[in-house]
């Protein structure tokens, strides 16, 4: 992981699992991965694989509900 | 930017030719993105009396102004041509991720004219865009072929696909285009249009950001409606057993008061628009036995297996289309049923449900499923199938199809064995019945004569859906008098009572509660509420907003708000509403422009209940469609015979400038 690198930390409070993330990411790092933490089997965004990510933050800007931060790498789970 | 690129892909099929080219602001701010741009360029493009399926005929995908801006509940496109089944405007709205994929393309629509050759494909990434082969594609189903082209066309992110079936490649007049592996654009039969162009797919790859003027304004738009739908929440001890009571209740009641849409999206979070089913039957809503039954028919020991809890068991996860907060689809777990054929399906519509359900007597929850996936493999709708299948029991039941028509397939309500095999044969499109019937039931009709057209339940060509307007003459006229007959989705008392558009609509009076059919009056303080929901659904369409986002109010889903912060405009509700008549208007004058018979819209006699019904909610009552259709018209400025709009009309909506605007076209 390149240091000083970010990112996305995603508030699964305030997310609400639209996918608009998921279709903005320009690399496709974001999938629908995280399950099992609502009632209503929602599936919601996660990166799979971080190394894959280049902390463009795009996801964080185009979040309508600004459920996303960049955070320093290490810090996103 | 203000949400919009000002900016169209147009491609030509006969001869592989694509260009990018430009859109005046003007376009935009007077028919907004979506269908109003939609009905601008078909307007100005198709020729009087174009073949639907001949290379005149022109297919447009376009976007929502709104997709992509920061706002939330605005992930649909639609598609726009000739529709083959009416003859007239035709048109089909879908979620799932094809509407953000155009717009990161850095275009607002793509316009597909001519025909090609041989079987070819769109890929796009907004920089460049190429039709081509598609041979080793075409045959393949809707989820084979999106499979395919997302693994030989990926480099980075996964591009959106939008794909026609089998039943596409063969013009069937019933087929849709389908995208996210089964997400559909459906009705007015534009799978079609894209089979007879020998278009299999448009593969779009883009990534471009789309800029709102105020997006920060948007997103706080956003977190608002965010943090509403967030709260609402149906109690743990809510269960589909009390639909039922609910639906008698509801029945029960003359009038329709003025609900709080929240309400419908805490019920569709849990469990999508299958929370009508049973509700549905028992409110006079949901048509039986090809509208010719009731609850009475489809009894306790039929309904219970409609339960919506018995639907979502099978659902493995949610699934939301882009942008959407509510998250009413489902990924249904099939793999136990029919030898586990298929292994996963987007969870059925209450459409769906009910016109394989009710509407055909059958009480087999699995073999709805089933045909769920059948037909969105094939690429057909399952309204009109459902229709069709319903259409051909009659028949048969009634000495009109004898066995040998039917190749040996013995038709008999309930009976969903040859159910599925009737629905796999007009999946094929086999030579007999299953091609017969994968046209429609206006075309079957046709064919075969012999009084037939009785059980041919249609408006205008189009298979009415899973909502009997006996319940709501509102729906009644809609279905009868809007460019696009037999729809659901464009207008109807009960959506209006839930709009609150009064509030925000100088011209509209407050409203106290709607009439049902005992106590209403068709004239036209009635049909102004009808103009005024279908024009807050033109616009919603040219933004690209949900239908269910509409349901649950303009005092939640803030459109004008939402519209003023993401283009920088600065207009008002009533500016806004003047934007929706003018697409209206320009999707009925597309109908005048190619001559066809509005008069024949008008739905068939079971649905208005001059073929009244014998038992139940709806027992006894009969509709005046003429005396609706002449209120809505008169509402509108159309002319009452013709039912075109007048020319005062158009030039009160600056629609003729609008049209000689360009020829953007060649």
């Amino acid at each position: 992981m390149a240091k000083g690198k970010k990112l996305p930390m995603i508030d699964f409070g305030l997310c609400m699992a639209c996918t608009v993330c998921v279709s903005a990411c320009p690399f496709g790092c974001l999938e629908l991965a995280v399950t099992g933490s609502d009632r209503y089997k929602k599936a919601y965004p996660g990166l799979p694989l971080p190394d894959s990510c280049t902390g463009c933050g795009i996801c964080a800007t185009e979040c309508p509900v600004d459920a996303i931060i960049m955070v320093p790498a290490g810090n996103e789970n | 930017m203000k949400g919009y690129w000002g900016r169209i892909l147009v491609v030509d099929l006969t001869t592989g030719e694509c260009f990018f080219r430009g859109v005046d602001d003007f376009i935009y701010e007077s028919v907004l993105s979506g269908v109003g741009l939609g009905a601008w360029y078909l307007n100005q493009n198709i020729p009087a009396g174009a073949d639907p399926l001949g290379p005149d005929n022109i297919l447009g995908i376009t976007s929502g102004l709104l997709t992509g801006t920061g706002s939330v509940m605005t992930g649909r496109w639609m598609a726009v041509c000739k529709s083959p089944l009416t003859g007239g405007w035709g048109d089909s709205n879908c979620g799932g991720d094809l509407a953000p994929a155009i717009k990161q393309c850095g275009i607002d629509a793509i316009f597909f004219h001519g025909m090609a050759d041989e079987p070819v494909y769109l890929y796009t990434n907004g920089r460049e865009a190429e039709i081509r082969r598609a041979d080793q594609y075409w045959g393949l189903d809707t989820v084979e072929v999106e499979k395919a082209l997302i693994r030989d066309c990926r480099k980075k992110k996964k591009p959106a696909v939008a794909v026609i079936g089998p039943a596409g490649e063969k013009c069937s007049l019933i087929s849709g285009i389908s995208n996210d592996l089964g997400r559909f654009a459906a009705r007015s039969g534009v799978g079609a249009v894209m089979g007879s162009k020998k278009l299999k797919a448009i593969v779009l790859d883009g990534s471009k950001r789309v800029e709102a003027e105020n997006r920060e304004d948007v997103k706080a738009i956003s977190k608002e409606y965010a943090r509403k739908v967030r709260k609402s929440n149906a109690p743990a001890l809510l269960k589909g057993g009390i639909f039922p009571a609910m639906g008698k209740a509801m029945g029960s009641l003359k009038s329709v008061s003025p609900m709080d849409g929240l309400f419908t999206s805490m019920l569709l979070k849990k469990y999508g628009s299958i929370m009508n089913n049973t509700l549905s039957i028992h409110n006079g809503d949901a048509p039986i036995k090809n509208w010719s039954g009731s609850a009475k028919d489809y009894n306790r020991f039929f309904y219970k297996e409609l339960n919506p809890e018995k639907f979502i068991k099978r659902e493995e996860r949610k699934y939301h289309c882009s942008s959407c907060i509510v998250g009413c689809g489902g990924i249904c777990n099939i793999r136990d049923i029919r030898g586990g054929k298929f292994e996963h399906t987007h969870k059925p519509e209450y459409e769906t449900a009910m016109m394989f359900g009710g509407l055909l007597m059958n009480r087999d929850t699995d073999s709805i499923f089933y045909i769920n996936e059948l037909l969105n493999r094939a690429g057909l709708d399952t309204i009109s199938t459902g229709g069709s299948v319903a259409f051909a029991i009659e028949c048969y039941m009634n000495g009109v199809l004898t066995a040998e028509e039917t190749d040996g397939l013995e038709l008999r309500w309930g009976d969903s064995e040859t159910i599925v095999k009737l629905v796999e044969k007009i999946a094929k499109r086999e030579p007999g019945i299953g091609d017969l019937l994968a046209d429609g039931v206006k075309a079957a009709a046709e064919k075969i004569g012999k009084g037939s057209e009785r059980f041919a339940v249609h408006a205008g060509g189009q298979e009415l859906p899973a909502h009997d307007p006996k319940i709501d003459p509102m729906l009644g006229a809609t279905y009868s008098a809007d460019p696009t007959p037999g729809r659901h989705t464009t207008s109807g008392g009960q959506y209006y009572s839930m709009s609150f558009l009064w509030d925000r609509v100088s011209w509209l009076k407050p409203l106290k509660r709607s009439p049902k059919s005992d106590e209403y009056i068709p004239g036209v303080d009635e049909a102004l509420k009808n103009v005024a929901y279908t024009s807050y659904k033109m616009l919603v369409d040219g933004a690209g907003g949900c239908y269910y986002a509409m349901l649950m109010g303009a005092q939640h889903f803030k459109i004008f708000e939402y519209l003023n912060a993401a283009t920088g405009w600065k207009k008002s509700p009533d500016e806004y509403m003047e934007i929706g008549k003018r697409i209206q208007n320009l999707r009925q004058q597309f109908n005048a422009k190619q001559g066809v018979d509005v008069n024949g819209f008008k739905v068939h006699h079971r649905v208005s209940g001059r073929e009244p019904l014998t038992s139940g909610h709806n027992k006894g009552i009969t509709l005046d469609i003429d005396g609706l259709v002449g209120a809505y018209r008169k509402a509108w400025g159309w002319d009452a015979v013709s039912g075109y709009p007048l020319s005062e009309t158009l030039d009160a909506l600056g629609i003729p400038a609008l049209l000689k605007k360009e020829a953007v076209h060649g």
